[in-house]
This record gives structure tokens, sequence and C-alpha cells, in this order.
């Protein structure tokens, strides 16, 4: 294998590309003003700003920034730089705005990606959140990503959710495989029985550990193959 | 050679006109200054901007078999109603949270 250009990289064909995808196929599909989507990516990293607050205050922000502000989230903004230092928002108040902004809305949906790299300790009270806008905005569409052990959480709060496993299927694998093979910066190297094993020996594996063999990474899975 | 771009097979047109959510929003500009202290006071965060960056960095066709499933068809057309409003993709530990590259 020529330069190295599969071995120890995360192949990801799931969480964030899942939920982007999704996210623009219903921007694409919402021929209509009057159904609005609003994304969040939850990150290991942006553990600290993401609270819940700032969590449900983002939905928000994106929801308006459609057209106009709406009067009541202005005024909410303007009560609050009255008192000393600006009033901190409320989750309870930001579910109000919330309900206000899409009350005349067709559909409103909401993406929330990986939720397992949000703080554990936060995950109920972002998910109380976001049953309290469903409760409040019922045309509200939730689609959330993360790794199976969420699933649980999530029960809690929605207990008909419906669960689909996100697996990146053989052709997806193997059409990231033969792109990456296109780009190899050293094709010399390469001829067709070996690209041909590649490509099969790899989806298989990847196929394989999706159907339920826990404990396997890609990575581990590439370098057995090595 | 493959394209990296947002582009797939399941959907078609670019969805900019009519979509007043995200995608546009990362590019957004707002007309005064109280507009964007407002944003701001909302939420520091700027989930837009990194939508922007997963979607550029997205592989064509990877996939679009989720959109095309009985489950999130029904969850994108259901009326209503709490018992109806979850979705849940599940993705097995290992296999990687990164998105591709």
């Amino acid at each position: 294998m020529s330069g190295g250009i599969l071995w120890g990289e995360r192949i990801s064909l799931t969480a964030g590309n899942t939920s982007s995808l999704v996210i623009d196929s219903l921007c694409d599909q919402a021929r209509r003003e009057d159904i609005a989507i609003a994304c969040l990516y939850c990150d290991f990293l942006a553990q600290k700003e993401q609270t819940t607050t700032n969590m449900i205050g983002a939905i928000l922000k994106q929801l308006v920034s459609r057209e106009e502000i709406p009067r009541d989230v202005r005024q909410a903004f303007q009560d609050g730089k009255r008192e000393v230092g600006g009033r901190r928002l409320l989750l309870r108040d930001l579910v109000q705005m919330l309900k206000i902004a899409t009350a005349s809305l067709h559909q409103v949906f909401i993406c929330v990606d990986a939720l397992d790299e949000y703080l554990p300790k936060e995950l109920p009270e972002l998910l109380q959140s976001l049953r309290d806008i469903v409760r409040e905005s019922p045309r509200t569409r939730i689609f959330l990503t993360g790794r199976p052990h969420v699933e649980e959480a999530i029960l809690k709060y929605f207990a008909k959710a419906v669960v689909i496993p996100i697996c990146p299927n053989p052709d997806d694998i193997r059409n990231y495989l033969e792109m990456r093979l296109d780009k190899d910066d050293e094709p010399e190297a390469m001829n067709h029985a070996l690209r041909t094993d590649i490509v099969k020996t790899i989806s298989e594996k990847m196929s394989d550990m999706c159907v339920g063999t826990f404990g396997v990474s890609p990575i581990s899975a590439m370098y057995t193959y090595k | 050679m493959a394209q990296i771009t947002n582009t797939h097979t399941v959907i078609s047109g670019d969805g900019n006109s009519y979509c007043g959510n995200i995608k546009d929003s990362f590019n957004t500009v707002y007309k005064s200054d109280d507009d964007q202290q407002i944003m701001r006071w909302l939420s520091p965060l700027e989930p837009a901007d990194r939508h922007h960056g997963v979607r550029t960095n997205r592989f064509e066709g990877v996939g679009d078999w989720l959109l095309e499933t009985s489950e999130f068809r029904e969850w994108r057309n259901s009326d209503g109603g709490v018992n109806k409003a979850v979705l849940f993709g599940s993705g097995k530990p290992g296999v990687g949270k990164t998105y591709l590259r």
C-alpha cells in the first residue's frame, strides 16, 4: 500500500456526515418559507460553551435569523440590558420565544449531531428542553445522532423515539475507498489486483463490524488487514 | 475522480432559494449592530458555521440510503405530536465520530 493513505485514518461515513446530509436534504425539500430548519453539532472540545441554554439559544438564533428579529426577542434583549450586567437568558424564556417564533410555521426541524459528545450531566436538561419545545410547538421534528449508549437517555424523554442504526453500507465504503485510492500520490505502486483486494477486504471488514461486532474499530480492522 | 461536494443523488436543486435556514444564515449579514448583539446574546454558538464546514467536506452519495428509509420518510412527513417527534440515528462504537475528510 503506497503512501499509507488509508492506514490509521479514522473513516467515518456517519456522524456529522449523516446529520449534515439530513439537514441539507430537509433544506432542499423545504420549498416553502413556512418550514424552518436548525442544527446543533455537539463537540467534546466545546463542552464548556455548549450549555443547554446556549444550545437552545442557538436553535432560536437560527430560526429568527431568517428574517426580521421578532419583537418579543428584541424586547427581552432590551429588558435584559437594563439589569446590572445584563440579565441571563433563562431556558424557559427561550422555549417561550421559540414557541412564538415558530407559531406561524408549518414545520420546524431540529437536528442535533453527536449527542454522546455532549456533557453527560447536561444531557437530561437538553433533552428535557427539546421535549418542552415539542410540547409547546407540536410541529417540531427532531433528528438526533449519537452512539448507542445515549439511546437510554433519549427514551426517557421521548419514549416513542424511532431508532435507526446508522452504519456505512458496503456501497458507501467502496465509494469512499475508490475515491481515496484515486487520490493516491504514488499511483505507480498500485496495480489492479491490489486495488481490488484492498477495496474488497476493507469493505467486507467494515460491513461485518456494522452488523454487530462491537469493540472493533475501523482502524483496527484496517491494521488487521495490513 | 469523485467530487467532494454537497450534491447527492437523492435530491436535486441547490435549495438555497427557498431555504432561509442554515445554508443562507452562514452568510447572513445583520443590518445593525443591535441585531448582531441580539444574536450573540441568544447564543455564542455558531452551528451554522460548523454545518458549512461539515457539508463542504462531505463525500458525495454517502449515507443517501438513510433518506430513502421508511423510518426517515415517516418522521419527516408526520403530522406532529410528541410521539412521532424524534428519530435517533444510532451509530455503533468504533464507527468513528469524525466526519469524512
